[in-house]
């Protein structure tokens, strides 16, 4: 077998590399309405987005990832039989996903903000930095990519930043539970579990079951490249926090019953390690924070089966189901924290939209975020729970039910309403740099 | 029915493999040429018959687990595959006699080969006996019979409730209650 160690300096670095703490950061999303202006464009980005590792280096600035939809794609003047490579999903789209993805009612695409959703988005960008200056500067080398050409013209942007706290809206420090990659240079952060292949995550190498993920056509397209899904989500905080407040006798009682909801603590300590109280020094410390199984703790005493961490990631909690490889269903998680906090103690809704914009990057659609999505946090079937679904971000109507294991006697949260709306998202292809290269090049 | 006759459907039946208290039950069937479609049309009729339409859980025979009819060879064959608690082959007779099943299943066998239809019990045994082909291994993930698990779902559902009761706590305390306490917290 040929080698398959990571060609580093071909993949663009978001899917592989932390982003900066605290970090401001920005979302464009461009349409091409002149092929060859898009192609310029995608010419100008090849000079802009970073590959490798991200520099540890703040004078580094900023990094920029671009990433395609298949209108992009199509925009670009990619041949059909290269766009009928692609993933089924990703040709699909996420709005025409919606059903399945459980994008209904409120999180419906028609009530999505706009142009998420339409074939207007044709080009996504996202701009990463430690601190606004440098992501001023780099926004603008970004804005300059597209800005004089006409045929391009920018449609959407979405400012984001980490709250004062680290936290997200809901109050949690986020970002922790991830995998880590064969090659990519990082340590892992649980040492219990063993890197992914890199397969996994970037197209073009041997994934967790020792095939080659199916890779878009021709090979300088596909390799070293990446599935990009993107999700506006709005986190109802108010609301959130009325529940709470009404299930419990007090503050300790809504902390318990919010950690329970996540699996871990605000603080981002895991219930795993902390059940009874959250400990600080736990959740900011990285050697540790994420350090973790589930396999002493099959009932869920200390983190429910239905915690929402639990659920995205149960680790060796299906170990001995027979028919589950939690392996294959793992993701990178980039999302980064919109919007104002919701004051402190405030429990009446302030109008203003705040949330997370959920980011994933990962070979598979359907088999790594579609899976997750769908089967284990908005089903229960899994867990032996087929009435319940993720207590946060679940698409729950407002019967919702969620048990939390306890001794002597289990505990049952009833009546939860939604506590996030799909604002709207897209899928899309993350490329590789000569992908880029071959983009731009392109005669058609 | 004779005795002699069903001592015959009997040992033609070659009994289902059991698990427990639990036996498959599985038939193969030949379609009549050129009635694909009125068979799944009367498959269809069947699904939307109340007790077999989704959500239901109410059919007719009340110790089958679950039931399922397969049109396979484009249609010019029809599998119906069951696990049913008891013997197939003692409550034969009592299917055949007992209502409701008899008239929807009629509906759906006039469309295959070697059916002369009602009212021949004999010879609709007989039928329904030669076609039946007993399976190469069977295994279930439970224990239970219908019965049982619909007792056991009922018994949960009252703990559940009691569960629910802020007083369930202490009254579970009582050592009668022991077993019942080692279940509550998940
Ligand atoms: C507004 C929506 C969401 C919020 C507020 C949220 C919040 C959180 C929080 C607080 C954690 C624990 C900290 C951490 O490990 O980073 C977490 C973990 C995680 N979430 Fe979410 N999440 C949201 C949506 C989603 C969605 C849609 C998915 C996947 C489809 C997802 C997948 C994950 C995964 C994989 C983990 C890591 C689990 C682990 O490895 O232990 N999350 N999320």
């Amino acid at each position: 077998m040929e080698s398959n160690s990571l060609e580093l300096d071909d993949i663009q670095s978001g899917a592989l590399h932390e982003r900066p703490t605290p970090y401001v950061g920005t979302y464009l999303l461009l349409r091409i309405d002149d092929r060859a202006a898009g192609r310029e464009l995608v010419r100008r980005l090849h000079g802009l987005v970073d590959s490798g590792k991200t520099s540890q280096d703040p004078a580094h600035g900023a990094w920029i990832t671009a990433a395609f939809t298949y209108q992009g794609l199509e925009a670009l003047g990619v041949p059909q039989d290269s766009l009928d490579s692609f993933a089924p999903e990703f040709r699909q789209g996420m709005a025409a996903r919606a059903a399945e993805l459980g994008d209904v009612g409120q999180s419906s695409p028609p009530n999505w903000e706009k142009p998420l959703g339409t074939p207007d988005v044709h080009v996504a960008l996202g701009v990463l930095s430690s601190d606004q200056a440098r992501l001023d500067a780099a926004a603008e080398r970004a804005r300059r990519a597209h800005r004089e050409l006409t045929g391009v013209e920018l449609i959407w942007r979405q400012d984001c930043y980490q709250l004062p706290t680290g936290r997200t809206s809901f109050g949690f420090k986020d970002g922790i539970g991830q995998p880590s990659v064969e090659g990519s240079g990082l340590p892992p952060s649980n040492p219990k579990e063993k890197p992914l292949k890199a397969g996994a995550i970037v197209l073009g190498y041997p994934d967790e079951t020792g095939e080659l993920p199916p890779m878009p056509s021709p090979d300088v397209l596909g390799r070293n490249g990446t599935y990009v899904v993107f999700r506006k989500l709005h986190t109802k905080v108010a609301a959130y926090r009325r529940y709470l407040r009404d299930k419990a006798a007090s503050r300790e009682e809504e902390a318990l019953l919010g950690a329970k909801m996540v699996g871990r603590w605000q603080s981002g300590a895991p219930l795993a390690l902390a059940p009874d109280a959250d400990d600080p020094k736990l959740g900011a410390d990285p050697q540790r924070n994420n350090d973790f199984l589930y396999g002493d703790d099959l009932r869920g005493l200390k983190c429910p089966a239905g915690a929402h961490s639990r659920r995205a990631n149960p680790r060796d909690a299906l170990d001995g189901d027979g028919s589950v490889d939690v392996r294959l269903h793992r993701m990178i998680r980039r999302g980064t924290s919109y919007g104002p906090m919701l004051p402190d103690g405030e429990l009446e809704d302030d109008g203003v939209d705040r949330g997370i914009v959920f980011v994933f990057a990962g070979a598979h659609l359907k088999r790594q975020f579609e899976f997750v999505k769908t089967q284990w946090l908005n089903d229960g079937i899994f867990v032996g729970a087929p009435l319940e679904k993720d207590p946060l971000v679940g698409t729950n109507d407002g019967s919702g039910r969620f048990t939390i294991p306890e001794v002597p006697i289990r505990r049952r949260l009833q009546d939860l309403p939604p506590f996030v709306v799909t604002r709207g998202g897209e899928y899309c292809f993350a490329p590789g740099l000569r992908a880029l290269r071959w983009l731009a090049e392109l005669d058609t | 029915m004779s005795e002699d006759q069903s001592a015959v459907a009997t040992e033609a039946s070659r009994p289902g493999l059991s698990a427990g208290p639990t036996s498959e039950f599985s038939l193969f069937f030949h379609v009549k040429p050129g009635e694909g479609e009125s068979i799944r049309a009367a498959l269809r009729d069947l699904q939307e018959t109340p007790g077999y339409r989704p959500g239901d859980y109410g059919m007719a025979i009340a110790s089958i687990h679950e039931a399922r009819f397969v049109l396979f060879d484009d249609d010019t064959r029809l599998a119906f595959v069951t696990s049913f608690d008891g013997s197939w082959d003692a409550y034969m007779d009592d299917f055949l006699t007992s209502g409701p099943t008899l008239a929807l299943f009629d509906a759906i066998f006039s469309h295959t080969e070697g059916y002369d239809g009602l009212p021949d019990l004999a010879a609709l045994q007989a039928f329904v006996l030669g076609a039946q082909q007993t399976a190469a291994a069977y295994a279930r993930n439970y224990g239970g019979t219908v019965k049982e698990i619909r007792k056991a779902q009922r018994v949960n559902d009252a703990f559940q409730q009691v569960l629910d009761d802020p007083d369930a706590a202490d009254a579970l305390q009582h050592p009668a209650l022991k077993p019942l306490l080692d279940e509550a917290a998940d």
